[in-house]
């Protein structure tokens, strides 16, 4: 289990993480999720003791992670697939890694099979590695030592589709198996089918956390995507309420909640076939939480994709 | 740590410290398992066998000495020795290795001091090496029609080869914990080993004044009775070579250790 109490990091007047607080279980993939800057790196830095806390601190089974000792056989970290030497092949890196942990060289093999990197390529230097190699490489030195913990800075990047599902299933067995596993992201979509438990970072600061359904039960509707037989009259009918209504796709968008548009159509006998909220995805959750803390001005509509398509 | 243990506390009472003989077989295995590392190694021996065969044939009959020899490898490691402990400690930050290091051992006093066995480990067993070569030059010599004497000064075996060397490898250590950056490093290291007795040596020249303080405050200049013969520094020698020691050594040492415990490896 990972406790994170109170946790700051400033960097001269820089808060990078401002009081962050949260629990990853054992037996349950954690999400970390946040945009570029927000503070997740800095964080698993202070777990495994390379950033020293400003306030606060993070405890590992109950333990500072400098007390634990031989921390790769209970802990295992990625936080950057490059930050390897260049110049030493994928096998040397792990052999140095099963050295120091103490652990016969088979464990060498094992992990490369477990991450589908072949003998020939064990023998590359790193610097002739892509970096879903470098990733893949990273994940079987995190789970050398056979750790209960597993944390991940952003090990998704630069996998491919086939490579992240592979991840994905690696992770949830090694969660059903009972270990903690932590990971980080700025994609939701890399998060969200994995993770039992997500922590949304912005800015420094954890602006929510819970499972699926417990951060999307809170979001209010205020859009929706609907699609008539007849567009066009449940777009007159919805402007008479002063509402507005745009095309989109091959139905409408409107600016109110789907219960609004729903007594529209029924007080003007309008046939409905799809009416949804067209806010309220994980996604549009993210980017409102997040808000602040974005670099990129968002068009004023939601980003979400799908337009209003028959059913 | 606590009495009161949560549920989920994890207990690593039955897990071992990673013991230092593991450490230290790790940071020798660094050091020589990237091709920069082996080929500096092998390339410093090289150079010694090269002096030696072209002084077996430049050399007077009457200098072939395996005295003679072995001051060969006395100096040629004292400038690329220094360079291995370089390498091997920069690594961590310059080649980012550092991030695995630092999380496999968290308490990096034991990495410092795994380092410091690992450099004296390599260094001693290149000196061994080095005179095996001298023994095999002074063979040559012979070969090549030497009048050869095997007498061998310990002084010089002692304070030319090994102190000379063991100082030259902690101003590495000293000068990569401090600038924990490759060629930052060499750079200064060359500075510091060739840069600095020549200008001191200038000064010596037109500044008697200088000349005097010179060997009390420059660390090349203080060592140079260690390596020069009668090979048997003077009790004022040996206090210029700890006062200067003290400046270019472990003052740096000291300063370099603190920042590398401080350091945040990115
Ligand atoms: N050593 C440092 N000095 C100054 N600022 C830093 C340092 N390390 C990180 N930061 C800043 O802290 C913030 C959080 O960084 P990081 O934790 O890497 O974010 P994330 O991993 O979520 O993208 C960023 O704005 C980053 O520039
Ligand atoms: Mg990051």
């Amino acid at each position: 289990m990972i406790k994170v109490e109170g946790l700051t990091r400033k960097y001269g007047a820089f808060t990078a993480v401002d009081d962050v607080s949260f629990v990853c279980q054992p037996g349950r993939v954690t999400g970390f999720l946040g945009p570029n800057g927000a503070g997740k790196t800095t964080t698993m830095r202070v777990m495994v003791g390379l950033t020293p806390p400003t306030q606060g601190r993070v405890t590992i089974g109950g333990h500072l992670y400098k007390d634990i000792p031989n921390p790769g056989r209970h802990v295992g970290v990625l936080l950057d697939a490059s930050a390897q030497h260049a110049g030493r092949t994928g096998r040397e890196i792990l052999t140095i890694g099963a050295q120091t942990m103490g652990l016969p060289l088979s464990r060498v093999d094992e992990m490369l099979d477990l991450v589908s990197l072949d003998r020939t390529e064990a023998t590359r230097r790193l610097r002739n590695y892509s970096l879903g190699m470098k990733q893949r490489l990273g994940i079987a030195h995190a789970l050398l030592g056979d750790p209960s913990v597993l944390i991940l800075d952003e090990p998704a990047n630069g996998l491919d589709p086939a490579g992240i599902r592979w991840m994905r299933g690696l992770l949830k067995s090694y969660a059903d198996r009972g270990g903690t596993v932590l990971l980080s992201s700025h994609l939701l979509n890399e998060v969200e089918q994995i993770a039992d438990e997500m922590i949304l970072i912005g800015r420094g600061r954890i602006v929510a956390e819970g499972t699926k359904d417990q951060l999307l039960a809170g979001a209010e509707h205020k859009t929706s995507l609907v699609t008539a037989l007849d567009n066009e009259l449940l777009s007159k009918a919805l402007q008479e309420k002063g509402i507005t209504a745009t095309p989109a796709g091959s139905g409408l968008r409107v600016d109110a909640p789907p219960v609004e548009v729903g007594r529209t159509s029924v007080e003007h006998g309008i046939v409905l076939t799809d009416l949804r909220a067209a806010d309220g995805g994980l996604e549009e959750l993210f980017l409102t939480l997040t808000e602040d803390s974005q670099r990129d001005e968002l068009p004023g509509q939601p980003t979400t994709a799908p337009e209003g398509t028959a059913a | 740590m606590s009495a009161t243990a949560a549920p989920t506390a994890i207990d690593f009472s039955s897990t071992q410290h990673v013991p230092m003989s593991r450490l230290a077989r790790v940071e020798i295995r660094k050091a020589l398992d990237t091709r920069a590392g082996r080929w500096l190694i092998i390339g410093i021996l090289g150079l010694v066998v090269l002096i030696e065969v072209i002084y077996s044939f430049a050399a007077d009959n009457s200098d072939k000495n395996l005295q003679d020899y072995i001051q060969i490898p006395g100096f040629t490691l004292g400038y690329f020795l220094p360079i291995v402990i370089i390498m091997l400690v920069t690594s961590e930050a310059s080649q980012r290795n550092g991030l695995v290091t630092f999380t496999l051992e968290p308490r990096r006093s034991r990495i410092v001091l795994a380092k410091f066995i690992a450099g004296v480990t390599l260094a001693l067993s290149v000196m061994v090496l080095a005179v095996i070569l001298a023994v095999l030059g002074t063979l040559l010599g012979i070969a090549t029609g030497g009048d050869v004497s095997w007498h061998l000064d310990g002084g010089l075996v002692f304070y030319a080869l090994f102190l000379s060397n063991m100082i030259g490898i902690f101003i590495g250590f000293a000068l990569s914990m401090l600038i924990m950056n490759t060629a930052g490093a060499i750079v200064a290291y060359f500075a510091y080993t060739l840069i600095l007795p020549s200008a001191v040596g200038i000064l010596s020249a037109i500044s008697d004044t200088f000349e005097k303080i010179g060997p009390w405050i420059e660390f090349n200049t203080a060592q140079s009775p260690l390596v020069s013969s009668p090979y048997s520094p003077t009790g004022e020698e040996w206090a210029q070579i700890v006062v200067a020691g003290a400046i270019w050594l472990v003052l740096p040492l000291v300063l370099g250790i603190g920042r590398l415990l401080r350091i945040e490896f990115k």
